[in-house]
């Protein structure tokens, strides 16, 4: 066995002992990402030229590789957001996500492709062009965050970081066959992740297992006074070492989705997971989610859009990025700027959400939509008072053809059903492997009430010891 | 259709984005069908509903008013194409 299929744990378990060295892991990777890369095109950014320092020789972490969503600020390191807006820009400092693991010792082998400004959900929608899935190169690899996921499931790292803003960690992490979580939002410091939707945005890991996923968890929580959305007084212990057991607690399917089609794999493996609950010792039962069955989407994009086009207001040209020098004036050089720098999608949502905003609108769709976010949120609360988790689907059908959808934006919206209700109400969401349907992956998610992101993961861990864990995907190598 | 291409036009300007005719076009077609979809909210009854906020974000998330200096001005200076000294400098904002 190669050093770049180990699993986490495994890899730092490894190091204690002196079996290999971090020089050795490097290699391996680089090798793995070498051979790969030109069939998946994860990278926007390659750092592996040379092995890099190790911050702390000591650290949980030292030596051990990874790569990062460029939507993360790295100091000194090309972040794009995959746009061409942000040009070649090199950011003065580091997220602070980042800035934990770097002290605990991991390496950077890269910034990673995804949907410009975490728009979209194939990361078709890049200025790099698409990342490829890892299990079959034909196909997208889910999105935003698709690079971090192929990344994990291809072996050329061990774990990565991605944002989840409606889905774009756990739809991902189904495609590809890996692990995903988005914490409770404000679990995790948003100070470094360029801005999407504020009130949505939530920075979470990639792992090839449940076990890594909560070790990179302990790490990067907690509160940080540079970001005042990230919760003070919420320590969680991701790594305790008591036997869990799931005997007794409540699992709900919930009612309004029973009617919706989905691929035949997913239904398959939703049977199979209620039935290894079962019997374990859960308790199945059924919540009823009316409000968000229906109007969720509409609500996501709404606020998503609105937020967007206030938070993308700051790239003109000036301070960073892409810009032109011989403009008339501030006007014409914000219009050149803007008009070149921004693609199609990011362009529609900013439009939307300037429309959605004006005066003579807003009450009627920006601040519904902060009502009906209200009714969401209220409609969760009352549902995780009748149950611990909901067990549903991450997307309806398995991973599409590249390019398969690119025409019609507004339908590829209605796909983030299952996964954008969570990051309204600020929930946390396990993305889970169940198993393959021929060389697919097929995943389902947990949901939870807020700061459940500990017990959410130990039931991951029971679930993973009898779906099994995902094998390493062959990356378009024969 | 609720909005004309002038309309969205005059939307795009006020965001700073010069659209061409495709572009118009795709967009005209995208916001009316997504402005559509959000007349869904009128079925609720929203007369008496808050916003929302994050039931737990009760305390002030204010810190302290002080000063904390940026440790390197000259990396963020370094990534703009339009700096004067240690100033950003732009073009005119008076129009003639």
């Amino acid at each position: 066995m190669e050093l770049y299929e180990l699993n986490l744990h495994i890899l730092i378990e490894g190091l204690k002992a002196k079996k290999f060295s971090p020089a050795e892991i490097f290699q391996s990777c680089k090798k793995r990402i070498d051979q790969c890369e030109e069939n998946i095109h994860a990278f926007i950014t390659r750092t592996d030229d040379k092995p890099q320092s190790i911050e702390n020789p000591n650290g949980l972490l030292a030596g051990i590789p990874t790569v990062l969503k460029d939507n993360l600020c790295t100091k000194g390191i090309r972040t794009t957001a995959a746009s061409k807006i942000l040009g070649n820009w090199k950011p003065p400092y580091n997220a602070t996500a980042w800035e934990k693991l770097r002290s605990a010792g991991a390496v950077l082998m890269g910034k990673v492709n995804m949907d410009e400004f975490a728009m979209g959900n194939t990361c078709g929608n890049s200025a790099f062009g698409p990342t490829h899935n890892p299990n079959d190169i034909s196909r997208v690899p889910g999105g935003s965050s698709g690079g971090s996921a192929a990344a994990v499931s291809a072996g050329y790292v061990p774990f990565s970081l991605g944002s989840d803003t409606g889905g774009s960690i756990r739809q991902p992490a189904s495609f590809c066959g890996v692990y995903g979580f988005k914490p409770t939002y404000g679990m995790v410091s948003r100070y470094g992740l360029i801005s999407y939707g504020s009130s949505l945005d939530q920075i979470g890991p990639f792992a090839r297992t449940v076990q890594d996923l909560q070790l990179i968890m302990s790490i990067i929580s907690g509160h940080d006074p540079m970001d005042s959305s990230s919760f003070r007084n919420k320590d969680h212990d991701f790594t305790h070492s008591e036997d869990v057991s799931i005997k007794g607690k409540r699992i709900a399917v919930v009612k309004e989705f029973r009617d919706f089609t989905l691929d035949a794999p997913i239904s398959d493996a939703i049977k199979r997971t209620i039935k290894i609950l079962e019997d374990e010792g859960a308790i199945i039962t059924e919540v009823s989610l009316p409000v968000v069955a229906k109007y969720a989407v509409a609500c996501y994009y709404a606020l998503a859009m609105s937020e967007a086009h206030t938070n993308l207001e700051r790239y003109d040209g000036v301070r960073l990025g892409y810009t032109v020098k011989d403009a008339a004036g501030i006007k014409e050089m914000f219009e050149r700027v803007r008009s070149y720098g921004f693609g199609a999608e990011v362009k529609a949502r900013i439009i939307a959400g300037t429309c959605l905003t004006e005066p003579s609108r807003c009450e009627e769709y920006y601040v519904a939509a902060t009502k009906v976010r209200t009714l969401i949120a209220q409609e969760f609360s009352r549902a995780f008072g009748e149950t611990d988790f909901i067990l549903q689907p991450v997307t309806p059908s398995l991973p599409g053809k590249i390019g398969e959808n690119d025409e019609d934006a507004l339908k590829g919206y209605e796909a983030d059903l299952y996964t954008l209700p969570v990051n309204l109400a600020g929930l946390p969401g396990l993305s889970f492997f169940t198993g393959y349907s021929g060389n697919l992956p097929v995943g389902l998610q947990l949901i939870g009430p807020r700061w459940s992101d500990v017990s959410m993961l130990d039931t991951g861990v029971i679930l993973e010891r009898h779906l099994g864990s995902p094998k390493i995907a062959n990356g378009g190598v024969k | 259709m609720k909005l004309t291409s002038e309309e969205v036009n005059e939307i795009a300007l006020e965001s700073r984005l010069l659209l061409n005719e495709q572009e118009l076009a795709g967009a005209v077609r995208y916001i009316n069908t997504f402005l559509d979809k959000l007349d869904c909210f009128r079925e609720l009854d929203l007369k008496d509903v808050e916003p929302f906020s994050f039931a737990e974000a009760l305390e002030c998330p204010l810190r302290e008013d002080k000063v904390i200096p940026f440790p390197d001005n000259e990396a963020i200076l370094h990534e703009s194409e339009h700096v004067d000294g240690s100033y950003f400098k732009v073009p005119r904002i008076m129009e003639e």
